[in-house]
């Protein structure tokens, strides 16, 4: 099982500049762990100790909001991790 | 409201849309839009907008012109550096379009004065670079029931969408919560000059729809824009039932001012510290205080408190081990946002009770050293 990571830029600093990850998970929560091996301190941005998406932070499977980690992610799906911007 | 001769000289080519037409340009002309920060997004917006012949336009903005300003926000030239933005900007519109009328607003939004502004207007466009006005304005809107296109932009990227109160979820619901200084600023992060001059113009285009009723808002899709990747991406966000504000039971029914920095949002176990506190804890310190300076390379070099450790926050993960485990280091940034996540992750990696400096190095500039240069 495979899906593409799409990473906010404010977080790029994590994943030396790339915009797209290729992880495997069958759950948010794997993906996001799988994220997390290979960028430590990526997840802690997103996400809090209680295991909350952060409130400045949006998860979306494909074009749906993930409001849970336990939302499904299937092979080929597109992960993107949104945040909130605050330049004008 | 009919339209002149002149006018309908002017405006031919929306005449010549039937989307639009003459019933489509009367609208505009009998419309009330307020811009809110005359930057970058605002800058395109507002010159749109008046070309448009958006018939009332407010241009609201506390700053002045500065020559880094101009590297994008194409309202101003070199002429104008240093007059406030709202009447250089409305010097600037009613050149472009000596049909419509221009209010400029040199003021600062604030819960005491948000909804005498915006009740004079049927459209709010929010370009501002600051999130606590965000919601602000947000809030304004949601309660005086006025559609509101927001953006927003960081270095390569942008987002926009539109909010219709009744019809769709507000910015809090994509967004329930969040502080200035979790995310850099234009300032801090840099931005493409010309990202702003794309969501800008799509925030022109948002409003002209809906003024006109024509063609489909973005209401509940979030549309982001990657001008590395040149990509756009939509996303569906719906409306929260337990959102503070358009919620079934919102516990924000009047607009109020952003609370003080987030103290209690700090994981137990990070100390705080005021550029006072910090000050004083080095001068009885004798160097002994380690101090980690989290923000880029650019704004260390810009100016940096002495004796600080320089490890970006992108990099915190990987050179964790150069900070000693027992030696309660300070964390510093601009504004106290990036340290404070900066604290956190030390403290998960073992780092017994790490210090935030809260406010940052503008509030070291402005409490204890005027001279540090911040960038």
């Amino acid at each position: 099982m495979s899906c593409t990571v799409r990473i906010a830029s404010p977080l790029r600093s994590y994943t030396a500049g790339a915009a797209t990850l290729s992880l495997g998970g069958e759950t948010l929560a794997e993906v996001l762990s799988a994220l997390e091996q290979r960028c430590p301190g990526i997840r802690f941005r997103m996400i809090d100790e209680h295991d909350r998406i952060r409130p400045h932070m949006r998860l979306f499977v494909n074009n749906d909001e993930a409001r849970e980690l336990a939302a499904t992610v299937r092979d080929g799906d597109t992960v993107h991790v949104i945040c909130a911007l605050s330049g004008g | 409201m009919s339209l002149s001769s002149s006018e309908r000289a002017r405006y031919q080519r929306h005449l010549a849309l039937a989307e639009i037409g003459v019933p489509g340009q009367e609208k505009l002309k009998a419309a009330r839009v307020l811009v809110v920060g005359a930057g970058g997004l605002g800058s395109p917006a507002a010159l749109y907008l008046a070309a448009a012949g958006c018939g009332t336009l407010g241009l609201l903005d506390c700053d002045r012109v500065e020559l880094s300003n101009l590297q994008r926000q194409v309202l101003f030239d070199s002429g104008v550096i240093a007059k406030p933005k709202a009447e250089a900007g409305r010097e600037r519109l009613a050149s472009l379009n000596p049909e419509i009328r221009v209010v400029a607003h040199a003021l600062e939004l604030k819960a005491a004065n948000v909804r005498a502004v915006l009740e004079n207007y049927d459209l709010v466009i929010d370009g501002t670079d600051r999130l606590s006005t965000r919601y602000l304005i947000n809030d304004a809107c949601v309660l005086l029931g006025l559609p509101l296109v927001s953006a927003a932009i960081h270095r390569f990227e942008g987002q926009v969408m539109t909010y219709v109160p009744g019809r769709g979820p507000c910015y809090r619901c994509l967004f329930p919560q969040a502080a200035d200084g979790m995310v850099a600023n234009c300032a801090e992060a840099g931005v493409l000059g010309v990202l702003p001059g794309v969501l800008g113009t799509l925030q022109a285009t948002e409003a002209i729809k809906l003024i006109t009723g024509t063609g489909e808002p973005l209401v509940g899709r979030l549309l982001t824009y990657d001008a590395l990747e040149m990509r756009f991406d939509e996303f569906r966000v719906a409306r929260r039932r337990d959102c503070a504000v358009c919620g079934d039971n919102p516990t924000i029914t009047e607009p109020r001012d952003p609370a003080p920095p987030p103290r209690a949002a700090a994981a137990p176990g990070v100390r705080r510290l005021s550029a006072a506190e910090l000050a004083a804890l080095l001068r009885e310190g004798s160097g002994a205080t380690t101090l980690v300076d989290v923000r880029e390379d650019y704004e260390f070099d810009a100016g940096h408190l002495e004796g600080s450790v320089h490890i970006p926050l992108g990099e915190l993960p990987e050179r964790i081990g150069e900070i000693a485990p027992g030696s309660a280091p300070v964390f510093i940034c601009r504004s106290g946002g990036r340290s404070l996540a900066a604290c956190e992750f030390a403290l998960r990696a073992g780092i017994a009770s790490p210090a935030n400096l809260d406010g940052g190095l503008q509030a070291w500039a402005s409490e204890v050293d005027p001279e540090l240069t911040v960038a």
